[in-house]
């Protein structure tokens, strides 16, 4: 029997084969999906921003943990008109590569940006910029060709980071920046991994000396990953179903916060019946959203009645706006002519599990007041081409994590085909206001108009969900911008 | 075999573009302008005609040039060529595991035929058929990961981390995958044997005294191989394709998780890719088996 000997001892050399120990400041993260790239001002991707944005690449300006914008590698900045712009940047930044940041860096970047041939995903955004100015090394003047309110917060966001102009042909494999990290390695299809920056501009920060990214696409082996111990932390890919019995290990903490991710039932309103006001303001009516977020997110969320969520500024509460009143939903079907109900096809894609356990409750709701839903289970790319870009479908669930996207309901060519033409000017009024006090009212207008004319129905507000081991400390509760930022993180002593 | 891989190179390139799905729109997400899109789409070459599209993929394909992947912006080529260091090792592991296990258990069943060990063996392979895979591994990291804590949960550090702990991250996964064709090798060897062992030159073997163990070693194996083998030639390439899912539960950056993100992606160049290389690496595996069986059977090299 020496060949099932020599196989045992063989087995047993295996399983003594040492693993790398985890070092004191070192994390491991699970992130879902493997970033198609590094480059910020190539793709919009969010898993791009989960590893560059705010930890390899910063901005002038930042949204903090809390939503609020501060001041970054712009230490303060002036303007009176919000047109006019002059950014005094902070002095000693430097990129990975040694050089220090200078306005010329800015200048550079933010033309960059507004250049078709670059191809930057959110190139209309800088179409605005008409002017930009180096007054000295660390001032820059930015001229805008009419008042924007929401210049500031674009100059927070991931498509505005900067990085040194002669490492552009870098930016996809192993961008440079101003940011705590630095990108130390990456092994395609299984990790990424940041080293601290020793250099970095805010003193004693960070406190992480690596950050490993590994790429776990599927929640099950992300739990076994935890619970195993190959990483510590998982931000993003775990449901609120996975979540449950994690909340009672001891070894765990559930973070449970905002986000800036409105989930919604979308109806096609170029479409009979959705047409029809009525109609509309009856699905509405149908819904007990309290039981859908008890049923499809085992009650982590928050209910929504219009798109702006709670992180926002101007956030107006108007989830009661429109409430459940069955009752009520009949008569305006009645009314709109659909006595008897009428029959739906619900599209939603698996890839977002938590939109297929919405729909599920909803079929039943909406069946009590006469709307026989089908649902139809399509691949993500089929969502895609179908729903968001031709508007074939009668319903739909999905959840829109962009801050401020807002003007989507502005655009009477995205898939709500919602044409408002009173809503469309006043939000245009309301990129131009310069006074916070009239902007807001101007956005509580907003808020109260989409609840009065209901052209999709906003169910709840996606929880941020991570969980970590216990002893992290440091990572954001809410999620107010599409960032995983590890500035702060560190094991507690 | 050309022919054959023409053939699947004209469906695969035909049916990745048929399907519903913009590469564009997906990298771009929901929140793009429509400008935007037609800008990407139109650096990627897709709106020029289908016909244009195949010629100058299968041209470049021939020469070894895969085109570019939309999602990495890298070769083709050298993203198989860099997950098959993973995917590889995996299939051979997974193969020899399959051989060492089911041949064996295999001729003991045979021997022990209607007796305990053969009913045993046989509820055993059963139950490698039934287990789909992914379950399998699942249960194996449940039991071998999270319980024991013998073995990472997945992931890959790669060999340049040394042979053994590159070779430990793929045991559990060479085990799920192995598993099913384990089962059917083990039966195929069994019946395999089993008919050897009716056939006349054995019971010649056995009237002229020979001890049982000689009966079967010298005489009936060596027959009984050689449909045997030829079988698990054939698993070799089901192996490789069977490697998908199983990347995934254990999150190893292969050749099957390559395929499944580019689906999901609409990466077209890669899934074109992959799909044509592992066609070709089937293909050229069930040539070999074609030629290995005319080695090792006289009879048919004759005909």
């Amino acid at each position: 029997m020496t060949m099932l000997r020599a196989l045992a001892l063989a087995l047993l050399a295996l399983m003594t084969a040492a693993g790398p120990a985890a070092a004191q400041g070192a994390l491991a993260v699970q992130v879902p999906a493997e970033p198609p790239g590094l480059d910020l001002t190539a793709s919009p991707a969010s898993a791009i921003a989960a590893v560059v944005h705010y930890n390899v690449q910063e901005c002038l300006v930042k949204v903090d943990k809390n939503g609020k914008l501060v001041p970054w590698l712009a230490e303060r900045w002036y303007t009176t008109d919000s047109k006019n712009y002059t950014f005094f940047l902070k002095k000693g930044v430097r990129f990975h590569n040694g050089r220090e940041m200078k306005a010329a860096d800015v200048k550079f970047v933010l033309e960059r940006a507004a250049n078709p041939e670059t191809k930057h995903p959110f190139q209309k955004r800088y179409e605005i910029i008409r002017d930009i100015i180096i007054k000295d090394d660390y001032t820059v003047s930015v001229t805008l060709k009419e008042v924007n309110a929401n210049f500031l917060l674009e100059m927070a966001r991931q498509g505005s980071v900067i990085y040194p102009r002669e490492a552009v042909d870098t930016l996809k494999s192993a961008p440079l920046g101003t940011g705590p990290f630095t990108v130390a390695d990456w092994v395609r299809g299984d990790r990424i991994v940041l080293a601290k920056n020793k250099d970095y501009h805010v003193k004693g920060l960070p406190h992480l000396d690596k950050v490993t990214f590994r790429f776990i696409p599927d929640p099950n082996s992300a739990l076994a990953a935890l619970k195993s111990g190959d990483i510590d932390v998982s931000a993003f890919g775990l449901g609120p179903e996975n979540v449950v019995d994690l909340k009672r290990d001891p070894r765990f903490q559930v973070i449970l916060g905002d986000t800036t991710n409105d989930v919604i039932l979308a109806m096609n309103n170029s479409k009979k019946p959705y047409s029809d006001k009525r109609v509309r303001l009856a699905v509405t009516h149908a819904i007990n959203k309290e039981e859908v977020l008890k049923g499809a997110m085992f009650g982590l969320g928050r209910i929504l009645g219009s798109n702006v969520d709670p992180l926002n500024p101007y956030f107006v509460d108007m989830s009661k706006a429109v409430p459940y009143d069955p009752a009520k939903a009949r008569k305006l079907l009645a009314e709109a002519g659909y006595p008897n109900g009428f029959d739906a096809v619900l599209r939603v894609s698996p890839q977002y599990y938590y939109t297929v356990r919405t729909g599920e409750v909803l079929v039943s709701q909406l069946a009590k007041v006469g709307i026989k839903v089908k649902i139809e289970q399509i691949e993500w790319g089929q969502w895609l081409s179908q729903v968001w870009k031709e508007a074939n479908y009668d319903l739909t669930i999905i959840g829109h994590a962009e801050p401020w996207d807002i003007v989507n309901y502005a655009n009477p060519g995205y898939y709500f085909r919602w044409d408002n033409k009173e809503f469309q000017a006043l939000y245009r009024e309301s990129e131009q206001t310069v006074d916070d006090k009239k902007r807001r009212e101007q956005f509580a207008r907003l808020q109260k108009m989409m609840a009065d004319e209901a052209p999709v129905v906003w169910l709840y507000m996606h929880p941020r969900l991570v969980v970590a081991k216990k002893g992290v400390t440091g990572i954001w509760k809410d999620l107010p911008i599409s960032s995983l930022d590890l500035t702060e993180v560190a094991w507690q002593k | 075999m050309a022919a054959t891989l023409l053939f699947v190179s004209l469906l695969v390139f035909v049916v990745v573009r048929v399907l519903p799905g913009d590469p564009a729109i997906l990298m771009l997400g929901i929140d793009a302008s429509p400008e935007t899109v037609a800008r990407l789409r139109a650096s990627m070459g897709l709106d020029r005609p289908l016909p244009v599209q195949y010629v100058e993929w299968i041209g470049g394909a021939i020469r070894g040039n895969l085109g570019r992947s939309i999602q990495y912006d890298v070769p083709v080529a050298g993203l198989i060529v860099s997950r098959l260091s993973v995917t590889l090792p995996l299939t051979l592991m997974a193969a020899a595991l399959m051989v060492f296990a089911a041949i064996p258990l295999g001729v003991y069943a045979a021997t022990r035929h209607r007796r305990l060990g053969d009913y045993l063996t046989m509820t055993l392979s059963q139950l490698g058929i039934a287990v789909p895979a992914f379950w399998a591994g699942l249960l194996l990291v449940l039991l071998f990961s999270v319980r024991l804590g013998w073995f990472a949960s997945g992931g890959f550090d790669g060999w340049g981390q040394g042979v053994g702990g590159a070779l430990k991250s793929l045991l559990l996964p060479a085990i799920a995958l192995g598993l099913f064709q384990f089962a059917v090798l083990a039966r195929t060897t069994r019946s395999a044997v089993l008919e050897v062992l009716r056939e006349e030159y054995v019971k010649t073997a056995r009237a002229k005294g020979l001890s049982e163990r000689l009966v079967l070693f010298r005489h009936a194996l060596r027959n009984a191989m050689i449909p045997v083998l030829t079988v698990a030639g054939v698993q070799l390439g089901q192996l490789m394709a069977g490697s998908i899912i199983l990347e995934s539960v254990f999150y190893l950056p292969g050749l099957g998780r390559l395929a499944l993100g580019a689906i999901t992606s609409r990466d077209l160049p890669v899934v074109q890719g992959v799909v044509l290389f592992v066609a070709s690496v089937i293909v050229v595996i069930n040539a070999a088996v074609d030629v290995l069986y005319g080695l090792l059977d006289p009879r048919i090299r004759y005909e």
